[in-house]
């Protein structure tokens, strides 16, 4: 790809103003990286404050053929925005203010730099917060939210980014501002908005993102299912379910990574155990705890230890810190872990549960596992050292093997952080080359010539027909963090 | 009332693609089916996404129209097509794809009735969500392509919520898929919320896969009559501020509650309609909360059938007053009221008379209007009617008009302005239906 | 994946892999750190630092300008170390990088001298600190001060760090109290060392005043060892490790007594550098284990107080308070609860703002050195103070407390900073 940097950094400064943009290179390595393990070093950084600048900034983009990415934070896990080598980084940084807060229709409406958690925060004294939860919600951003289509603990019951999110402003690749939906649930025409939820930057640019408000709930409880096995715990989440319960959340964590996060994050987890459910049930009063009788009643049949029970809302924020830190509390014994998304559907779990087990075994690695076991979408860890290549080699085997399984059994490579670049050469293990004709075609109509995240979502086309782990991924790999 | 007529030897390919008995010729059958008057010219029922794939390259060689068809429930609304050269039947396409119990998700053919799909999962103790108009006709890909929901869509949201994958073929013959049989997924293009109320002008979807949920075991309906629609209203809002979650939300003027019910006492008054799951204490907690504005508590047969006829309120309203308008709305929460009013007014300048329910909770209202007894009944007055609600709904909303008499269609546009933008939508259809096959002249463009 | 790179950091304390790597660049701290939240840039984020940290220990970045800019930025707080999940040691990462930079980056001649004669001369002896606070009271009264703030001259000698540290200098210093002991009232229940603080001691003697009071009233008996220096966190903080490190064995042998039930000091800043002896001198074998002893002594004052618990105050206090988490107690101390029962216990109405923990941006000479992002963090901080309309606002460290005198000016705000200690003094 032609590009014409030099021109390019001038303009952009002419746009967002001489401080907002970034083009010496030791500015440019800082934003090589996600949380993920690709690294790929841009060739400017620009800073927007408002959507006429990122108009004015996607024009001259489109003029000069560059790539561009858009970037929230920086907390993803799938390569969602690691620049194309020498192209053009959009960070939303700067554009992080709450636009509007409407309480009679539940809505907010926020430009894409405000962090998940804030949103929340700022809407708490009105009994009001924004559901989906990523683990890294206290610092991931509602444009990255959207971009990924982000998950949490608590989609179980609420669903994930795109069932709240009702309008965006966005800016195409020739410059042109438009929206899609608005403050009503739903409206006529097609659901461009919902579309736009999860493509992972490659058909615009949000700008300006309606999102549902949820009110908070009446009462929560949150219990602690303690099991001596992960077999019967996995077990037990279908059990809950059949037993026609809905919780908000239903956590697994096994025992290795229990005691892993315990030594970090003190929440009161049992050592010994082999396997926990954290179990969050919400809503009116008295269902709550009808419920919370029933879930305790399934677990012991299903042979849980003890089921525990937070008895306010210190003791339930612990529980919750537990899991919400517990990604990358793994650090404090690992300098590197690779984690995996799959999903399957939740009568699968004890099986796919037992086939990570052997995984690990036969490639002789660690493997912890903290996953959204109500929604079947597994978190294996897997750790390693960089600095032992041999070693990489067999987690990117064992990790393909533990997606291989999810696909077998009607499951899902991703079911939260995206297939950016990690995940693209396995797409054509879920989708024909038709499949996946007919979604770039879609790409096409918007972002005709490939500028938007190129290199994300779709195999690369000579891969297409091969069965590849990320270890085929041509994509730059580093070794550093 | 024309029929198109297409040259004969193209029937004889599409016999080669589906079966000679699965191609029909009949002049009078045909007739059955058309659309606003305008009969199509050939009818194929093909029995696979492959036959179907075939059928679609067909008719982009030859720049037929084709018009995918479920249990015809729906084929009245929208703009009259110019032509019809095919209707496309799906009703071959019933095979269940899987079904886990476990799981609570089932894949299911596009032709399959929504009637047939709660049947089977409710011998599991599970639940289907989509509650729409005549459920036994009414099929899974005609659901999603209208995007049609009734008052269950408060509780358990809308298609969009938890249809988790979708089976289609392009308008220009490609097999395509998006999402798959988990509850979680994010790989690839959201292809569900595409199709969903793209009144198959996309693709021709093939089969489905959902979320289920838990039979409820128990559910109690309560009833708050009012004087007025704002008090009905405030009694919404009281509701949706209140820690109670029901399941429905529903408000019904007198006027619908007079068209639901004939002869019915409490007529006179809006009706808030709240229907609540769970055990004995957590209703009891229900009556508490909602206090001495219950007049009325409804269960089991009783319940079931005021629910089912509420979800009818469309064909319903349409087989009362032939000559009427049925206006549908999406709105922000906030405006409800304020719409209503409009209504009202727009109604009483233009001698109508209105009745109307609504998912007061998420803001979807449905509207009758028909010319008072004693006024005219004039084609001005119809249109005049939709204009002045056109020119008053507010930003955000969007308002369609799912019927009206026929000779009014041609001055009445079906879908007015939409919160999203046009150009893009074009852009999509383009990518997906280049020589406007599907659905030609019905929707947006 | 090329040869071994050269490391730019020489040989010596600097960021090891060991350290390092326990980042996973998984960005929790980005929406913790002050100057991310002002800047929005990853260069200026914890996780930015770490990375540029290793970018120098991998030979792909110099430790140069760009480098140096960024470590400068840092306040220091430690918010994200609290954030971190990965317990990443970023203080510790901080105070090597830094010592790197004292090591091998030419700042400018003057800088160098000047720097050089206030955290090696000045700041370890208190006989010249107090000249130095003279002259400085001078230059304070004479109205040179606000020329030379305004004209940037300060900082263009390099000298800004004294003007930062002397905003209000007291008449009367506690470096007369040195080598006194205040016996306790009433029934004696503890007997504690006071570090008076180089600082405190020139400009907020009557805090110390107020600290004694306080104990004695709450029945500790109160020594000022006469021999005390200067904690070192200054020296640390900017780089100076082997100075500090001479300062803390100085502290060990003034104040480990077997008499003392604590070592008590009422900045927080002190106390966090205090419990870090025994890490600085872990590889000293004579200090080593006394350095531990040592730790295991060291008391805020407020920690101190509500282990004791407080005797009945003599009124209670009647206002609105809003308590700010000084970072070197909060994140670097883990001490959030105890200054709020206190207040509590004497009757104040304490309200929460949000982002109470967060930094105020004054960070020892940072409000002086990196002015316009300081003035950033403040405003952003004085937002959410405002936001729950506070009377008083309390926190608990010297050089917030100027932090926030200067906000609520800017702010145009109606309410008064103290340390929590002034307030239980005027409850006794």
């Amino acid at each position: 790809m032609p590009v014409n940097l030099p021109g390019l950094v001038e303009h952009l400064r002419e746009i967002a103003g001489r401080d907002a943009v970034l083009d010496r290179p030791e500015d440019l390595m800082l934003y090589e990286y996600d949380a993920g393990i690709r690294k790929s070093t841009p060739g400017a950084v620009v800073f927007p404050q408002n959507t006429e600048q990122v108009s004015q900034i996607m024009r001259l983009a489109t003029a000069l053929n560059v790539a561009v990415v858009a970037r929230g934070a920086g907390t993803g896990l799938s390569g969602g925005s690691i620049p194309q080598a020498g192209g053009l980084v959009i960070a939303f940084s700067r554009m992080n203010r709450i636009l509007e807060v409407d309480v009679e229709n539940q809505r907010a409406t926020v430009r894409p730099g405000v962090v998940n958690l804030q949103l929340s925060e700022h809407v708490s004294h009105l009994g009001l917060y924004f559901a989906p939860d990523p683990s890294s919600q206290k610092a991931c951003t509602i444009g990255g939210n959207v971009a990924e289509n982000s998950g949490g603990p608590h989609t179980l019951m609420h669903g994930v980014t795109v069932n709240h999110v009702t309008g965006v402003e966005v800016v195409m690749p020739s410059g042109e501002i438009v929206h899609f939906g608005g403050k009503a649930a739903e409206s006529y025409g097609y659901d461009l908005t919902g579309f736009m939820v999860g493509s992972e930057g490659t058909v615009g640019i949000v700008t300006a993102i309606t999102v549902k408000l949820l009110r908070k709930p009446e009462k929560i409880a949150t219990l602690l299912g303690v099991f001596e096995s992960v077999d019967d715990a996995a077990l037990t989440v279908s059990a809950i379910t059949a037993a026609g319960i809905t919780p908000a959340a239903l956590e697994m964590l096994d025992g290795w990574t229990l005691r892993t996060v315990e030594a970090f994050c003190h929440a009161g987890y049992p050592l010994d155990a082999g396997a926990v459910l954290l179990i969050e049930l919400e809503g009116l009063r008295e269902a709550v705890e009808e419920q919370a009788i029933a879930v305790r009643e399934v677990c012991l049949s299903q042979k849980a230890r003890e089921v525990r029970r937070a008895k306010d809302d210190d003791e339930r924020a612990l529980l919750w810190k537990g899991r919400k830190m517990a990604f990358a509390a793994l650090g404090r014994v690992t300098p590197s872990y690779y984690t995996q998304d799959g999903v399957v559907p939740r009568s699968q779990i004890p099986a796919v549960m037992r086939h990570i087990g052997n995984v690990a075994k036969k490639y002789d690695l660690t493997i912890g596992n903290i996953f959204h076991a109500g929604d079947g979408n597994l978190h294996p860890l897997i750790l390693f050292d960089m600095r032992n290549a041999e070693q990489f080699e067999r987690v990117l085997s064992a990790s393909s093997e533990i997606l291989e399984f999810c696909i077998q059994c009607g499951g899902s490579i991703t079911g939260e952080h995206g297939v950016g670049l990690e995940k693209r050469d396995l797409m054509s293990r879920l989708f024909t080359e038709e499949d996946l004709d007919v979604m770039i075609s879609l790409r096409n109509a918007f972002n005709g010539r490939d500028i938007l995240n190129p290199q994300k979502i779709f195999p690369t086309p000579r891969m297409c027909r091969e069965i590849t782990g990320p270890s085929q991924n041509p994509v730059l790999m580093q070794e550093g963090l | 009332m024309s029929t198109a007529t297409i040259p004969t030897r193209f029937a004889a390919d599409f016999r080669a693609i589906c079966g000679a008995e699965h191609v029909s010729e009949d002049p009078a059958q045909l007739q059955a089916w058309n659309i606003l008057g305008v009969a199509p010219a050939l009818a194929v029922t093909p029995a696979s996404a492959d036959e179907i794939a075939g059928i679609l390259r067909f008719a982009n060689e030859h720049g037929l129209s084709v018009v995918p068809a479920g249990g015809f429930t729906q084929q009245q609304v929208g703009n009259p097509p110019p032509q019809i050269d095919v209707v496309l039947f799906t009703a071959r396409l019933t095979a269940v794809e899987h079904y886990d119990v476990g799981d609570l998700t089932v894949g299911i053919g596009a032709g399959c009735t929504v009637a047939q799909l709660s049947a089977m999962v409710a011998k599991d103790g599970l639940f289907f969500a989509g509650d729409p108009a005549q459920p036994e006709r009414s099929t899974i890909g005609g659901l999603l392509a209208t995007g049609l929901y009734g008052p269950l869509r408060h509780g358990y949201g809308g298609l969009r919520d938890y249809c988790i994958g979708v089976r289609f073929v392009t308008g220009d013959g490609r097999k395509a898929k998006g999402g798959g049989r988990v509850v979680k997924n994010v790989a690839g293009y959201d292809m569900m919320k595409l199709l969903i109320g793209s009144q198959g002008t996309l693709g021709i979807i093939t089969s489905a896969s959902f979320k289920l949920f838990p039979a409820p075991r128990q559910t109690r309906t309560f009833v708050a009559v009012f004087p007025s629609a704002a008090e009905a209203l405030q009694f919404r809002s009281q509701v949706l501020r209140s820690p109670l979650d029901p399941i429905c939300l529903e408000l019904v003027s007198p006027q619908a509650h007079e068209l639901l019910a004939p002869g019915s006492p409490a007529a006179a008054g809006w009706s808030i309609c709240l229907r609540a799951a769970g055990s004995e204490t957590v209703l009891a907690r229900y009556r508490t909360e909602l206090g001495t504005a219950v007049v009325r508590e409804m269960e089991g047969a009783n319940e079931q059938g005021f629910w089912r006829t509420l979800s009818d309120f469309s064909p319903l309203a349409a087989e009362r007053h032939p000559r009427s308008l049925l206006i549908s709305m999406t709105l922000p929460v906030r405006d409800v009221q304020s719409v209503l009013n409009e209504v009202s007014t727009v109604a009483e300048s233009n001698h109508f008379l209105f009745a109307a329910i609504g998912r007061v909770g998420i803001a979807h209202l449905l509207v009758s209007l028909w010319p008072a007894p004693d006024a005219e009944d004039s084609l001005v007055s119809f249109v005049d009617t939709v204009s002045g609600l056109r020119n008053r709904v507010p930003r955000d909303a969007s308002l369609a008009v799912l019927h009206c008499p026929s000779e009014t269609r041609h001055h009445i546009s079906a879908w007015g302005p939409m919160p999203t933008d046009l150009e893009s939508m074009r852009a999509v259809k383009m990518a997906l239906d280049p020589k406007d096959i599907l659905n030609r002249g019905r929707f947006l463009f | 994946m090329a040869e071994k790179p050269v490391s730019n950091f020489s040989s010596g304390e600097k960021p090891t892999w060991d350290l390092y790597s326990k980042c996973v660049h998984c960005g929790l701290c980005l929406d913790q750190c002050p100057t991310y939240r002002a800047l929005g840039t990853e260069m200026d984020s914890p996780r930015g630092r770490i990375y540029q940290m290793v970018l120098v220990d991998q030979g792909r970045l110099a430790l140069a300008d760009s480098f140096v800019t960024h470590i400068d930025r840092c306040l220091g707080c430690l918010n994200c170390q609290t954030a971190c999940p990965s317990g990443v040691p970023y203080g510790s990462l901080l105070e090597r990088a830094r010592s790197q930079i004292e090591e091998n980056y030419p700042r400018s001649w003057l800088q160098r001298k000047v720097r050089s004669h206030f955290y090696g001369t000045v700041l370890p002896s208190f006989g010249k600190l107090a000249r130095h606070a003279k002259l400085v009271r001078f230059y304070q009264r004479s109205g040179l001060q606000g020329l030379a703030r305004g004209s940037g001259l300060l900082k263009l000698l390099g000298v800004a760090e004294l003007d930062a540290l002397s905003p209000r200098i007291e008449s009367d210093f506690s470096f007369a109290d040195l080598g006194r002991v205040y016996p306790a009232e009433g029934a004696q229940r503890g007997r504690v060392a006071l570090l008076i603080g180089c600082i405190s001691s020139v400009a907020f003697a009557e805090l110390n005043r107020a600290t004694i009071r306080v104990l004695t009233r709450n029945g500790i008996e109160v020594h000022v060892p006469q021999s005390q220096s200067c904690c070192g966190a200054l020296h640390l903080h900017a780089g100076y490790i082997e100075q500090s490190r001479t300062l803390a064995r100085h502290n060990i042998d003034a104040m480990l007594k077997p008499e003392f039930d604590a070592i008590v000091t009422n900045a927080a800043g002190c106390g966090s550098t205090m419990k870090e002896y025994a890490a600085l001198l872990e590889h000293d074998p004579q200090y080593a284990k006394r350095a531990q002893e040592f730790v295991v002594k060291v008391r805020d004052i407020s920690e101190y107080l509500a282990q004791v618990g407080l005797v009945e105050p003599a009124h209670k206090l009647k206002a609105r308070v809003t308590y700010q988490d000084p970072c070197h107690l909060a994140h670097a101390q883990g001490i959030r609860s105890a200054p709020r029962q206190l207040l509590k216990f004497i009757g104040a109405e304490v309200v929460e703002s949000p982002r109470a923990d967060s930094c105020c941006g004054s960070a020892g000479v940072y409000n002086v050195t990196q002015n316009e992002i300081s003035m950033k963090i403040l405003d952003e901080k004085m937002g959410y103070i405002a936001s729950v309309e506070p009377e008083i606002v309390a926190t608990a460290n010297v050089g917030c407390m100027l932090q926030y005198a200067a906000g609520i000016k800017r702010k145009g705000m109606n309410a008064r900073v103290v340390h929590v200690v002034e307030l239980l003094d005027e409850a006794y």
